[in-house]
């Protein structure tokens, strides 16, 4: 009966509301996701970002990540780190902890965003000595 | 009407006598001549019997298409989207998907390239630059490895043509910038792609180990 009137939709919806912690918290999330989802959460990075899946949904949509709630609203596509990139991509279904053939190495570095357009960019420069060494005129006395 | 009598009258004067299709032309114009000249496949005249005309009438008085396709909008407003809301969910992609460079380095942490330059020779478009030297430990290694990412058109020659895996396309394709020269790579670049991506780098070529 409650499914041939509709109602368990809303019960789901209110569920979903109540899974992302409330009214407020939900709202939030809408305006900063644009989307509000429930799933299983499937891990967590150093970085603070929570990846979740939730089969109901189909593939390519079924997996997601939650940027750290410190990055507000300057998410980027670019902070995923690299352990978590092929899980998110669907490279695999293993999350990185548990996968096999995942080196960690010590020289191995922190992910960092792209950082194009901040004080922090890439600016090329020559990894070489100059190969023509320019004149300077010493002084006569 | 008035092009066909012009038609006509055209044809009349070239040739003298009306020819047969342009005869046929004014009379009934669905049905097929016995003689095979012509099959008209276009839409008949609108009838002008008053109830076709009334049927016609309504059609545009009520809208019904209007209303019709307005009840398609509203019923895909409550679908499932068919897209992906980036960068939350992201699309799947192969192992040996051929993104941004990277030069990797042995797990001692000793770099890989050994600056033979076989990259620089295949690359198609000529993006890589390569300068050689003896180390200081007596090894040859690189001590300029440029690519120029706005000539590279990402086609893999260069992870192909290398003999020790030094250079590999890594997985990242989120590497756009806001100026032209933050994308002319160089070999500190490059080695610090490889120590960022180097997790995912093994891990595409270990799930493609056994196709190479």
């Amino acid at each position: 009966m409650a499914k041939f009137l509709g109602i368990d939709k809303v019960l789901s919806v209110l569920n979903i509301v109540k899974e992302n912690g409330g009214l407020r918290a939900s709202l939030y999330k809408m305006f900063r996701m644009d989307e509000l989802k429930v799933g299983t959460l499937v891990g967590t990075d150093k970085y603070g970002n929570k990846y979740y899946e939730n089969k109901r949904f189909f593939y390519g949509r079924n997996r997601w990540i939650e940027y750290a709630p410190y990055y507000h609203l300057d998410y980027d596509g670019s902070q995923v780190p690299a352990e978590w990139f092929g899980w998110l991509h669907y490279k695999t279904d293993l999350p990185p902890d548990q996968e096999p053939f995942r080196p960690k190495y010590k020289w191995m570095l922190d992910h960092t965003e792209n950082l194009s357009g901040t004080p922090g960019q890439y600016m090329p420069y020559s990894t070489t000595r100059p190969k023509i060494e320019p004149w300077i005129p010493t002084k006569r006395c | 009407m008035s092009g066909a009598l012009k038609l006509y009258s055209l044809s009349r004067s070239v040739s003298g006598r009306p020819s047969i299709f342009l005869r046929a032309c004014g009379q009934n114009r669905l049905k097929s001549t016995s003689k095979g000249d012509y099959i008209n496949v276009n839409p008949g005249e609108p009838g002008m019997s008053l109830n076709e005309v009334t049927d016609r009438a309504a059609e545009k008085v009520f809208f019904t298409e209007l209303v019709r396709g307005f009840a398609v909008t509203l019923a895909h407003i409550f679908k499932e989207p068919a897209t992906i809301n980036y960068p939350f969910e992201k699309g799947p992609l192969s192992p040996r998907f051929r993104g941004e460079h990277a030069l990797r380095r042995y797990p001692s942490g000793e770099e890989r390239c050994i600056a033979c330059k076989l990259c620089e020779a295949i690359c198609p478009a000529q993006a890589i630059t390569i300068e050689a030297e003896e180390r200081a430990d007596g090894s040859r290694r690189t001590t300029r490895y440029d690519i120029d990412m706005t000539k590279c058109i990402y086609c893999g020659f260069c992870q192909e043509a290398c003999p020790v895996d030094a250079i590999v396309e890594g997985p990242n394709f989120e590497f756009s910038t806001e100026t032209h020269e933050e994308l002319l790579y160089n070999k500190e670049k490059l080695l610090n792609n490889g120590d960022k991506w180097e997790s995912e780098i093994a891990a595409n070529i270990h799930a493609d180990h056994l196709y190479r």
